[in-house]
């Protein structure tokens, strides 16, 4: 029995009830953070390997066989969502020692840090449509609580419009969960994908993926559904913020790529013109609110939408290429967008504040951290030698070899524009001087307490420099999961076995 | 090669380290590293100029066809020599030059890496690679342009030239994709020997505008030129290295890289021919309208990248060669020219020719070597700056077509050439003794010298031997160009023909033009208003419009107004839901009233009528109270279809609820009433067609239902297998007890956030 | 909301008790008639919920003894804990485990890793709500 495809779920599951019964240590706590997460990691790097070696590993929970019980599932998508997970779990739980505040540690943090990566590897994992609705909920709860952590107004606000649309969200995805089993009786995604690829009435299968299209794209921060992104992204601890741009919206994008490739390839011009043009939109609103902000984090906010865009679009355009792309633009955009997070809240403690009109001189006092900002940040936008750029040119030479010239000149313009919101805030928080009037309240980040939060930064910054400079073995992981995702039968026979 | 390449970005990185250990030394130490080079390369030479062309590959990417792989030929190698060669005095000088700059150590950093991109760039051999590498120059170029960052207008315009050119190279990438697609291969080496095939695919056009947006903008060709002369606010070396022999070069490299593959088709001839001659007429004109010593410099680089492509453009084996010898003559005066520059800001602080004059005495040897290198840019014989020119006029007069529109331009732009290198060479040092801001002490240091000394020298080397180039050199290159050898040779005297004529014409008229350069300029001030609808202006309006519409879009989308994002999402919800169900013509289910008993009717009433209550009720504790009833209803269906678990699982949670509801709703404000009905009735409109779609969706379902359900399996094993007679319970916490495990966490974390918004902030204030 | 009415409070002293061991008699009935470790859990903690009603905080809490947060993260630690002995047989996790023996008095008695699972769902759903409802009605002092 191949535990390793269970253990990223019931790790952080374990640690995360652990560290409510040790709720009154601080020490507890933090000790928990971090061993808890390492184990994920190292638990997560497990699976990689074994799902690299066999392809899928499954287990059936409780040995009730599929599709009666619940299984979990990991193909090469998921193992790498999960060690992604893995990996920013990780980070957080080290910045987090100098970054998150006694307050915070007392009120829960940590339980919730652990429960929010056991709901989004849950979701990662699981192979059944309602367990997935409930790891939903686990990640709704988890981040809502993590929101509000803090106490302030504006994360209050923030939090509602949050909690209110995805709640939405949830809803249309039972409703979807529920028309899905109504029609063939089953809720094992593997098993809903084998009876489905026999219908051939497909009208009410498609109307039920635009279901399925609105849930997972109000998750996703997809075009036009994106308006609690933006609204919260900016309010709770910077750690926080990272931990949800790395994680959150991947989650919905998973979850397209999986129902879209698994399940609903019945009417693939039809679903996947909408997605195109659902990527178009959400890259161009997102890329252009960030260049309409001048806070840091809201226009970093801004950004993951637009770039969810890029990974829609690697799904919709639904070549080998093109899911290739996707795939490698989520474990870099995953990456580089937490690092740029961290990076934000270095600077808050520098300046006190996220204000770009506020900060500055920072490459005066402290290159090394000008250094570090601009490799995730040119990385995102796309330039080379860094992940980001070779993420962007598959998804760009998909486009371009599938003839989808109008989505290519669309993600290009993006690029360049994604490029001018980096240089707004490298020229204003790094290169400017400090301006006058305004108290620049330097706090010494380089010692002391605040040197946790350098580790992950650094460990971020280098691992963005490695897929650039050697981004061959992402790129084999994306192919085979590429390949994985366009020939469903291989999912379904190492659920249900070889079907008759 | 890779190690050579390679080893530039390695030694940048700790350049700062050798700079502190060095401390004034720094920039000959470091310049060692571009010498080294330099002579690597020299060791291809022979093999190169007899006609060999050298491919060298390292793996990368092998999966997405990226390998680092190397071509060495003529061109690649006469942009290497130059690279490196002019790379040494940058260095050395700006180890002087920036000597008191706080921030040098981070300076060699930067040009380094620059430097190794460049040669990167004109070495690689795979399409990718040299996108890379041509990416990483526009990078490192902003970074050097605007390296006194504090300076509100650096900042500006290193982000004007990253935008142009980043922006070209985009669409540069769209373009090499496409010529990989249509050449069959990443490899430019097999490529340009596939023109043919390249010529005739269906893609050549679009390809060819795409790799000629981002060929235009990185050798700022008009309209994209306005970038260049703004990229003066770098630092001098910064200056002399990036328009003499580098960044705006590379567009025009890519050009001659490519004229196997692309050239020979008229739309390449006219577009280059016409880009390139408009371009090198404007540069050469608004050098000779400006006064800003840079300013007069990089107008005039703006001349030599259009000659450059017009050259290109035109294609006859005259012209690729008149094309590689101007090249290198341009590359030497005008590095020369710069440094040169730099000495007058230096050692005079005169940053305008205006400032200057008479200054010969007090610089002899800078002015020495400024005449020299001021009569190359004047193609003065024998300089080999004239044997380029000529070479040029007889190019441009053999021109497959255009002939006359391109000599006109190439006439104009001699004698205005003429009058700018007066100005250049002329102004600053003869005439009456100016005040400049600083009174130059001495001569300027050997390190700054050494680069004018030896460019402009070889300038004149070349001109009187001008074998010594195209034997070398100049000959493969233009080769390389041509995709076929070269029979032609470079010669100083050609004896008395019509280029000779013009040259001698040019030299009086621009003579004449410079002795009356103050009348001339004034003359001439409508331009700077004409200039105002420039192309820059262009670019700001653009950028302006890029603010404008990101914050109209974010306005309107990113309103703040939560109810807005509710309705749009529904809205979209029904909307894909109706097209969808239209467009596919799904068969609407069909409801059994008949089949209704009486109490489940009795039950709907109650139902719809708490509904109904809880909607339109103005109390907060009636709608709870409606909510309540609707929840024990819900409980009466459960138990009605025998779920009693459900039901007194719905029964205890709804009553817990209420309780809760309760308990806050003393805190809350009454309702207000802040929607019109109008909006009311919208709403009301939007619910209910989302309802009611949903409704028919759920019945057109039921009718649909095509496999049997998984539920039987629970019915049959629950005791057999699950030793437990109630089903309900067996599924929660065996057959599905991982639901029931996430569900009871969801309950835990709901607790865990709502004891923190309850006392966190209490706790904080405290 | 402090509702000192004589039959409330009365009703909750008496009350208080009995509907706690009805509860954790649904708990342990549950796997084979109606009832289970979360409507055992319901009951429970709507009973204490009864008793604050008819109290105050300072007594409700006095009934649990503990912090509700620690029933709650106990019960959460049982749970996950009660789906992992499978595993060292070689099994899945969440693989039913059943012991089953005669004792004097009691008769036959199945005890399984499914129960104890059972028993970490009431106390989490114990603990969560007095966690919630205690703060909730503290917070309004």
């Amino acid at each position: 029995m191949n535990m390793s495809v269970a253990l990223p779920v019931i790790l952080p599951l374990f640690f995360g009830a652990l560290s409510v019964m040790f709720w009154r240590s601080h020490f507890a706590q933090r000790s928990l953070g971090v061993l808890g997460t390492g184990a994920m990691l190292l638990a997560t790097i497990w699976l990689l390997m074994e799902t690299w070696e066999h392809g899928h590993v499954v287990m059936e929970m409780g040995s009730w066989p599929a599709p009666f019980g619940i299984v979990l599932v990991s193909d090469m998508l998921a193992a790498i969502m999960v060690v992604l997970t893995g990996i920013i779990g990780f980070a957080t739980a080290i910045y987090s020692l100098s970054g998150i505040g006694k307050m915070s540690e007392k009120f829960g943090y940590y339980p919730l840090l652990h429960l929010l990566l056991a709901g989004v590897n849950g979701a990662f994992l699981t192979g059944d449509i309602f367990n997935l609705y409930v790891w939903f909920e686990v990640m709704l709860v988890a981040s809502f609580a993590l929101l509000i952590l803090g106490g302030e107004r504006s994360q209050m606000e923030g939090a509602i419009k949050y909690v209110t649309l995805n709640l939405l969200s949830s809803m249309i995805f039972l409703t979807a969960i529920g028309l899905t089993y109504g029609l063939t009786g089953t809720l094992n995604m593997a098993d809903i994908g084998a009876k489905l690829a026999t219908v051939e009435d497909t009208g009410l299968v498609t109307v039920i993926a635009m279901l399925y299209l609105v849930a997972f794209g109000v998750k996703a921060a997809a075009f036009p559904f994106f308006f609690w992104l933006p609204a919260s992204y900016h309010t709770p601890k910077v750690a926080v913020s990272a931990l949800f741009a790395g994680l959150l919206t991947k989650v919905g994008v998973y979850a397209l790529f999986r129902v879209f490739t698994l399940i609903f390839n019945q009417e693939v011009d039809y679903t996947h013109e909408i997605l195109l043009w659902v990527a178009a939109g959400t890259m161009l609103t997102g890329v252009l609110g960030a260049a309409a902000h001048y806070e840091f984090r809201r226009i970093l906010s801004f950004h993951i939408i637009s770039q969810i865009g890029y990974m829609i679009m690697g799904l919709a355009l639904f070549t080998p290429l093109a899911l290739v792309g996707g795939v490698f633009y989520i474990m870099h955009h995953i990456i580089v967008k937490a690092n740029l997070f961290l990076i934000s809240g270095i600077t808050f403690v520098m300046k006190g504040t996220h204000e770009l009109r506020q900060m500055g001189g920072i490459y005066r006092t402290n290159p090394i951290l000008g250094v570090l900002f601009l490799i995730p940040a040119l990385s995102l936008a796309g330039m080379p030698p860094l992940s980001g750029f070779f993420a962007k040119f598959i998804i760009i030479r998909a486009g371009i070899e599938a003839e989808a010239y109008w989505v290519v000149a669309v993600a290009l313009v993006v690029g360049l524009l994604t490029l001018y919101s980096m240089i707004k805030i490298w020229a204003e928080v790094f290169w400017k001087a400090q301006p006058e009037g305004v108290e620049g309240e330097i706090h010494d980040v380089s010692s002391g307490p605040m040197i946790w939060m350098w580790i992950p930064v650094i460990m971020l910054a280098m691992m963005t420099i490695a897929i650039g400079l050697y981004g061959e073995p992402i790129y084999q992981m994306a192919l085979m999961s590429a390949e994985q995702l366009l020939d469903p039968s291989q999912y379904i026979e190492a659920v249900l076995g070889v079907q008759e | 090669m890779l190690y050579a390449i390679l080893s530039i970005f390695l030694v940048a990185a700790v350049a700062p380290v050798v700079h502190r250990l060095t401390g004034r030394a720094s920039g000959w130490v470091l310049g060692l590293l571009p010498a080294a080079l330099f002579v690597y390369f020299l060791s291809f030479l022979p093999a190169v100029s007899s006609g060999e062309s050298i491919v060298l590959v390292w793996p990368w990417m092998p999966g997405l066809d990226i390998q680092l792989s190397f071509l060495v030929d003529g061109l690649s190698l006469l942009f290497a020599l130059l690279v490196s060669g002019i790379g040494f005095f940058i260095v050395t000088y700006a180890g002087r030059y920036l000597q008191a700059h706080r921030d040098l150590g981070r300076f060699y950093v930067i040009i380094l890496a620059f430097m190794g991109s460049m040669l990167g760039l004109v070495l690689a051999d795979n399409l990718i690679a040299l996108f890379v590498f041509w990416e990483l120059t526009s990078i490192t170029s902003y970074l050097l342009i605007g390296y006194n960052h504090e300076d509100k207008d650096a900042r500006k315009y290193a982000l004007q030239g990253l935008f142009v050119t980043v922006g070209g190279g985009l669409a540069l990438l769209a373009g090499i994709i496409m010529l990989a697609m249509a050449g069959g291969s990443w490899e430019l080496s097999e490529i340009l020997n596939n023109g043919d095939v390249v010529r005739e695919h269906a893609l050549y056009l679009p390809l060819l505008l795409l790799i000629l947006l981002g060929a235009f903008t990185k050798s700022a060709q008009v309209p994209f030129h306005f970038w260049l002369p703004r990229a003066m606010a770098a630092p001098t070396p910064v200056s002399a290295y990036l328009h003499s022999a580098t960044m705006v070069k590379a567009g025009v490299y890519l050009l001659a890289r490519l004229n196997p593959s692309l050239g020979g088709t008229d739309i390449w001839f006219t577009t280059l021919a016409l880009f390139g001659a408009v371009t090198m007429f404007t540069g050469v004109f608004l050098a000779f309208r400006s006064t800003g010593v840079k300013k007069v410099l990089a107008y005039s680089t703006v001349m030599a990248l259009g000659t450059l492509t017009m050259l290109i453009g035109v294609g006859t084996e005259t012209a690729l060669l008149a094309a590689m010898a101007f090249l290198l003559a341009h590359s030497l005066y005008k590095g020369a020219l710069f440094m040169v520059a730099g000495i007058l800001d230096h050692e005079a602080g005169a940053k305008d020719f205006l400032q200057t004059g008479g200054l010969r005495s007090a610089l002899p040897v800078t002015a020495a070597f400024a005449i020299l290198a001021a009569l190359s840019l004047g193609g003065v014989i024998p300089l080999f700056g004239f044997v380029a020119k000529e070479l040029m006029l007889e190019a441009v007069l053999d021109a497959p077509g255009l002939v006359g529109i391109l000599s006109l331009f190439a006439v104009l732009t001699a004698i205005l050439g003429v009058a700018v290198a007066a100005i250049v060479g002329i102004r600053p040092w003869f005439g009456a003794r100016a005040d400049t801001p600083k009174t130059p002490q001495h001569e300027a240091p050997v390190a700054m010298l050494a680069g004018p000394a030896v460019l402009a020298s070889l300038g004149l080397i070349f001109g009187l031997g001008p074998g010594l180039a195209d034997q070398g050199l100049i000959n493969a290159a233009a080769a390389s160009v041509q995709g076929a050898p070269v029979d032609g040779y470079l010669a100083l005297w050609h004896g008395i023909n019509l280029p000779l004529a013009i040259s001698a014409f040019s030299l009086v008229a621009g003579g004449l033009l410079y002795w009356r350069w103050e009348q001339a300029r004034r003359a001439l001030a409508w331009v700077d208003r004409a200039a105002e609808y420039g192309p820059e202006k262009g670019y700001f309006k653009m950028m302006d419009g890029l603010v404008w519409i990101s914050e109209w879009q974010t306005r309107v989308l990113q309103n703040g107004y939560l109810r807005y994002y509710v309705i749009v999402t529904v809205a979209m919800t029904a909307g894909l839901v109706g097209v969808t169900a239209q467009l596919f013509e799904v068969s609407v289910g069909t409801l059994h009233f008949e089949r209704l008993q009486i109490h489940e009717m009795a039950i709907i009433a109650i139902l719809v009528a708490s509904m109904l209550f809880a909607v339109l009720t103005r109390s907060r504790l009636g709608a709870v109270a409606a909510l309540g009833s609707l929840g024990f209803t819900v409980a009466l269906v459960y138990v009605l279809y025998s779920a009693a678990d459900v039901g007194i699982t719905q029964v205890l949670v709804e009553t817990l609820t209420v309780i809760l509801l309760v308990l806050v709703l003393f805190r809350l404000p009454g309702f207000l009433n802040l929607s019109s009905s109008a909006l009311r009735v919208r709403d009301a409109g939007i619910a209910l067609v989302t309802g009611g779609m949903i409704t028919l969706l759920i019945l057109s379902t039921l009718d649909a239902r095509l496999f049997p359900s998984i539920s039987q399996y629970f019915i049959e094993e629950s005791e057999p297998s699950g030793y437990g007679r109630n089903i309900v319970n067996v599924v929660l916490v065996d057959f599905r007890a991982l639901d029931t495990l996430g569900e009871i966490f969801v309950l835990a974390l709901a607790a865990i956030g709502v004891y923190a918004m309850l006392r966190f902030r209490a706790e904080d204030r405290r | 909301m402090n509702m000192h009415s004589l039959i409330l409070r009365t009703a909750g002293h008496f009350l208080l008790p009995l509907l706690l061991l009805f509860s954790v008699f649904l708990l342990l009935r549950g796997h084979d008639e109606p009832g289970g470790g979360f409507i055992g859990g319901l009951v429970a903690a709507a009973a204490i919920v009864l008793y604050l009603f008819s109290m105050d905080t300072e007594s409700a809490r006095k009934v649990l003894r503990v912090d509700p947060r620690d029933v709650l993260g106990a019960g959460m630690v049982l749970a996950v804990l009660s789906t992992i002995p499978g595993v060292f047989l070689g099994q899945p996790f969440f693989t039913a485990q059943w012991w089953e023996f005669t004792a004097p008095v009691f008769g036959d008695i199945k005890l399984s890793t499914v129960l104890i699972f059972d028993i970490g769902v009431y106390l989490v759903v114990i603990g969560s709500v007095l966690t919630i409802m205690l703060n909730l009605a503290e917070a309004e002092d």
